[in-house]
């Protein structure tokens, strides 16, 4: 185990004992913490040239003005989508190679010499372990690389399915 | 004929000087590619796709486009399944050694990697020979049971790729519905022509009546 492993080990387990943002920039920071794609929010297409240049595009094509407005905020969301799609495939949870491959019980040594400037406690270094194993467990159960992102990109079929009905619908009765 | 239509992508279909400059595409955000792709192939994958078009109008390029990217997307995922294999074959020989060594999953991936492509060494080959013999395992159970391992996740890169199937037949619909409408435009104006062009012609005949009329008046009159 190399000193940032240690390092990392003991924040995280200190980071346990924590009570959360106190100040209100840090509160507005860690609201943000969960934050994944952004496809929850609406967007405002209306305001932006793109909107309106793609308005006046379709226009020429012979569709009505309600139907130029429905296609092009329907094409700019499912770019949207889509960008966010490649975001997520691209971008996985990195995955802690030092964690899915430790070995917990021969850690023990290590945690004991980790807690020992606060005076360690057998009860404290049984503690520590198994809150290693917790995590060990949750980053197994997560998988590799792949498994990961087909996860992430998994959760965005949904997003995926509305977009492009939404669009094709827009194209079909315009 | 050559032309811009996306950034940095190269179409070749027959449009006229006015579409060229009124692709919607560049309004768009543009589909991206990762590191290892062929970009080449990206665009002639496009051309082709283009080139099939019958009336290849703004709309009908941009929605061409994202049919493009949904293929290309059904194309990573495929590359994905296999991926997700090596990956839980890889896990198990992993976990095989944990009860004497804990073997690094990265090193073993990337030896199982060589050993499966025959491109791997000797000292390599033997180390992944001697996990199977620890691990009481031969290759082909290996992959079995790492399918049954991954089948959760290679389920889902399935549901991917149906998505992106049901994504094509949208955009073939709407594609569809263009092309329905630009002809049914193209036939009112035929149409339309039609009826002015007879409206036009009975009005040249009324008014090659009327000198023929004139002697029936100048009859009635005597």
């Amino acid at each position: 185990m190399t000193m940032n492993h240690r390092r990392s080990l003991a924040n995280r387990y200190n980071a346990l004992k924590s009570t959360g943002p106190r100040s209100a920039a840090g509160k507005r920071a860690s609201s943000q913490n969960s934050r994944k794609h952004g496809l929850n929010s609406a967007p405002d297409f209306e305001s932006s040239l793109e909107y309106r240049a793609l308005v006046e595009l379709i226009a020429e094509e012979g569709f009505s003005g309600f139907a130029c407005a429905d296609i092009a905020s329907s094409l700019l969301n499912y770019r949207r989508v889509m960008d966010a799609y490649y975001d997520t495939y691209t971008s996985p949870e990195p995955v802690d190679e030092f964690l899915l491959d430790a070995n917990v019980k021969a850690s023990n040594p290590i945690f004991s010499e980790l807690l020992s400037p606060s005076g360690s406690e057998p009860q404290d270094v049984r503690e520590m372990a198994a809150f290693f194993a917790s995590m060990q467990r949750q980053e197994r159960r997560k998988g590799g690389p792949v498994s990961r992102r087909t996860t992430d990109s998994h959760k965005l079929i949904r997003y995926h399915r509305n977009g492009i009905a939404r669009l094709s619908r827009a194209v079909r009765q315009g | 004929m050559s032309y811009n239509v996306h950034f940095g992508i190269n179409v070749d279909v027959p449009m006229t000087v006015e579409n060229k400059s009124k692709s919607l595409l560049p309004f768009l955000s543009s589909p991206k590619l990762l590191p290892n792709e062929s970009e080449a192939e990206f665009q002639s994958g496009l051309q082709s796709l283009l080139s099939e078009l019958d009336n290849p109008s703004p709309l009908a390029v941009a929605l061409v486009s994202q049919l493009n990217e949904s293929l290309w997307w059904i194309k990573r995922h495929t590359v994905d399944k296999e991926l997700l294999l090596h990956e839980a074959m890889a896990r198990l020989l992993s976990k095989a050694g944990s009860y004497t060594e804990t073997y690094d999953n990265r090193k073993v991936s990337e030896a199982l990697e060589r050993y499966l492509d025959g491109s791997a060494d000797t000292d390599e080959a033997e180390w992944i020979d001697d996990i199977l013999a620890e691990s009481k395992l031969t290759l082909s159970d290996l992959r079995v049971r790492a399918f049954k391992d991954a089948a959760k996740h290679i389920k889902m890169v399935d549901d991917l790729i149906h998505r992106q199937h049901q994504t094509m037949r949208h955009l073939q619909r709407s594609i569809d519905a263009i092309d329905y409408k630009s002809r049914l435009i193209k036939r009112m104006d035929l149409e339309l022509a039609a009826l002015e062009s007879r409206q036009s012609l009975k009005g040249v005949l009324s008014l090659d009546d009327e000198p023929s009329q004139e002697p029936c008046k100048s009859l009635q009159c005597t």
